[in-house]
């Protein structure tokens, strides 16, 4: 049971650090807070109960397809809605009203549009994708649940485990790698600094803004299979517990994001194990621990700067 | 002379006053909340549009028949969403008594968003119409203010599931049960009561797990598996819809099975459930058997298969399922409408009494209307069933009690 609640937080740890990842990285580049992060995830899921319905596309591939699309979508969005806020005298206090309003907006048009039931993507389609996989990698691989450290998990943990990995490794070869990473991290440095020298900050924060609400839309994917179904009004807890994620981990630094993520996961997993009735308290709980202890978070000053 | 004719106008005024104050009203003014998101929306919108599927019918037909007035007055809904939030309902709740004035104030449905409403309508001496809100606790003997029309009380609920384990249970072989149940009023009273019936019975049968969770939980998995650690022979999961829909997804995604599994929404919103859960992962599931599965002989309304069409053709689009909860505000309307037939007055007292003298008269869609003395529910009782997936459809066998089973069930489950 110890070992089983241990690995299980580790893979749901990965989830939820990607759940937090596109919050984190907004916050780092704008210093905003989107409070209707939330309902871009829920957007992806419902991208992808739909991708699935009409046109039976299997939600791995469906995650291609739901980063892709919600990357475009924010460009736009971010000259919509940021560059205003941005030159308004607190930002980051103003991001807490518009992207507030924002969130009610989308659950309301998302009610409307597809109804308050709970939606959901059949189990099977993910261990459909896992079999496609393995006979790709010649692995042998039976369609169910799957071994993972001598335990048994369901297979779209892994496969979220696996996206969640790969979402954070390649988030940090676009920071630490490519030219325009280098441009963003100027950027979180000092938004005042990268404008004197001529970086186009808003061409590079409109990046950073589409691929944090496509890492949400990502996360999304996979919510039918991580948290049961899907509804319109499923945005709030979700940016909740997103911001509890990036705040132990520290604002602003993707690898703060994955430590809050897995600590998170891992505690989770433990109150679920032996103290269920008080589950929902561990983000509140986390939260006021890591603020009086470490108020930047757990890996707050040493790489916000980096 | 001036003074003898103000008196006798005065005399006049005041014998015309009663006649005025007897005059019927325009309408009847019925508050009511509902939750069109949230964690609650999928058992609040069927209620609510079960419930305006009878009001549209009734102001079709020029209104309902009100006793005290001697005549047909029409309906008037005045309707708040609460998106499942206590916190706004406990204010739209208050404005529906104070600012609306409302004749009839109605629970939202559940009995999470009817807990806050039973202080208000006690503090304001209105009655409260709890629709399907069946936590124990807000029935006391101290508390005239309150009846429970649709579904029994949360004590009654899983007598038939208790009896039927610890009766039929170890002649299966079922002697070690796991029970998880959401921590609220609904499923924490039916869980209570569990414990309570299992324990009572001295059958041998014991509870070997027996954990209460937030009802906001979404992944069961870590949990399926202690469960499983403990090698039970029944497993009962208590939650909502929600909760149901994740349990059985994690339960199918984990590759775990359970002899016996009971949970209550595939029972109560079979149509949601399969959609969500699909087919095979409701087959051989046990959950109680509701009215709006099961055809009771309705001496009053449409009976279901007439309901059924009609709501199939109001609502169609799919949006909300047809269920329990359909039926259940569709005889909310029902109870109303008899009890303003023949109620003395408009007086919160009066309609509760009209209400209380349907008990063990009314026979609805929902089976014998039947309160208790606190106002709780005890006739529309859920027996014992088991689903059968046939290809995509949904069979329920009922099983419990004897009386009214119509087959056997398979144990261990398919």
């Amino acid at each position: 049971m110890l070992i089983y609640t241990l690995l299980a937080g580790l893979l749901f740890g990965l989830y939820f650090s990607l759940m937090g990842l596109g919050l984190n990285l907004m916050f780092g580049v704008m210093r905003i807070v989107n409070l209707a992060h939330g309902d871009f995830l829920m957007l992806g899921a419902f991208l992808a109960f739909w991708l699935f319905n009409l046109f039976a596309l299997n939600p791995i591939p469906g995650v291609a397809v739901a980063f892709a699309l919600f990357l475009l979508a924010g460009l736009p969005l971010y000259y919509l809605l940021v560059p205003r806020l941005l030159a308004a005298r607190d930002p980051e206090m103003l991001s807490f009203i518009l992207f507030f309003g924002f969130s009610q907006v989308i659950e309301a048009v998302a009610t409307i549009a597809f109804g308050t039931s709970e939606r959901s993507i059949p189990g099977g389609s993910m261990a459909r994708a896992a079999a496609a996989v393995a006979s790709l990698l010649d692995l042998a691989y039976r369609p169910g649940p799957i071994a993972f450290l001598g335990q048994s998990f369901p297979v779209a943990w892994l496969a979220a485990g696996i996206v969640s990995a790969l979402a954070v490794l390649l988030i940090y070869v676009y920071l630490y790698r490519t030219r325009l990473g280098y441009l963003t991290r100027a950027v979180m440095a000092s938004r005042e600094e990268a404008i004197s020298t001529g970086i186009d900050v808003h061409r590079v924060s409109a990046i950073a803004f589409g691929i944090g609400i496509a890492l949400a839309a990502v996360a999304g994917v996979f919510v039918p299979f991580m948290l049961g179904s899907i509804t319109p009004a499923m945005g709030v807890d979700v940016t909740i517990t997103s911001f509890a994620v990036i705040v132990i981990g520290s604002l602003g630094n993707p690898l703060g994001t994955v430590l809050g993520g897995i600590l998170y996961g891992v505690s989770y997993m433990f109150m679920q194990s032996y103290y269920s009735s008080w589950a929902n308290l561990l983000p509140y709980l986390l939260l006021i621990a890591v603020l009086l202890v470490r108020p930047s978070g757990l890996l707050g000053r040493q790489v916000r700067r980096a | 002379m001036i003074r003898h004719t103000l008196l006798a106008a005065l005399s006049s005024l005041a014998l015309v006053t009663p006649a005025v104050a007897a005059e019927a009203p325009a309408e009847i003014k019925l508050g009511a909340l509902y939750a069109s998101s949230g964690r609650f929306a999928s058992i609040s919108m069927p209620v609510h549009d079960g419930m305006m599927l009878w009001l549209e019918q009734k102001n079709a037909e020029g209104g309902v028949f009100v006793k005290v007035f001697n005549r047909k007055i029409p309906l008037k809904l005045i309707a708040y969403d609460d998106q499942s939030n206590t916190g706004t309902a406990a204010t739209l709740y208050n404005q529906l008594i104070t600012q609306d004035k409302v004749d009839i104030l109605i629970a939202d449905s559940g009995s999470v968003l009817t807990s806050v409403a039973v202080p208000i309508a006690r503090d304001n001496k209105m009655l409260l119409i709890d629709q399907t809100g069946t936590g124990a606790t807000f029935f006391t003997p101290d508390n005239p203010y309150i009846v429970l029309l649709d579904d029994p009380v949360s004590t009654i609920w899983p007598k038939p599931l208790a009896d039927f384990l610890t009766q039929e249970g170890p002649k299966l072989g079922i002697k070690k049960v796991a029970m998880i149940y959401a921590t609220n009023d609904f499923t924490g009273t039916q869980a209570n009561a569990v414990r309570k019936f299992i324990k009572e019975s001295n059958s041998g049968v014991e509870l070997v797990y027996d954990q209460g969770v937030p009802t906001e939980t979404s992944n069961y998995t870590v949990l399926i598996n202690n469960i499983r650690a403990t090698q039970p022979d029944a497993v009962i999961e208590l939650g909502y819809a929600p909760n149901d829909i994740a349990f059985l997804r994690n339960l199918a995604d984990s590759g775990v099975k359970f002899n016996f599994l009971f949970c209550i929404y595939p029972g109560l919103e079979t149509d949601l459930l399969a959609k969500n859960v699909g087919a095979a992962g409701l087959n051989g599931v046990f959950t109680y058997v509701p009215s709006s599965e099961m055809s009771y002989e309705s001496e009053f309304g449409m009976n279901l298969p007439q309901f059924k069409a009609a709501w199939n053709k109001a609502y169609g689009h799919g949006k909300v399922e047809f269920g329990f909860n359909s039926v259940a505000g569709y005889t909310t309307g029902l109870v109303l409408e008899k009890a303003l037939a023949t109620a003395d007055s408009l007086d919160q007292l009066a309609l509760r009494k009209a209400i209380f003298d349907l008990s063990g008269k009314l026979k609805t869609i929902d089976g014998t209307f039947e309160l208790n003395a606190e106002g709780a529910q005890i006739g529309e009782i859920t027996p014992l069933g088991q689903l059968a997936a046939e290809g995509e459809q949904i069979k329920f066998v009922t099983v419990w009690p004897f009386a009214v089973a119509t087959g056997k069930p398979i144990y261990p489950a398919p």
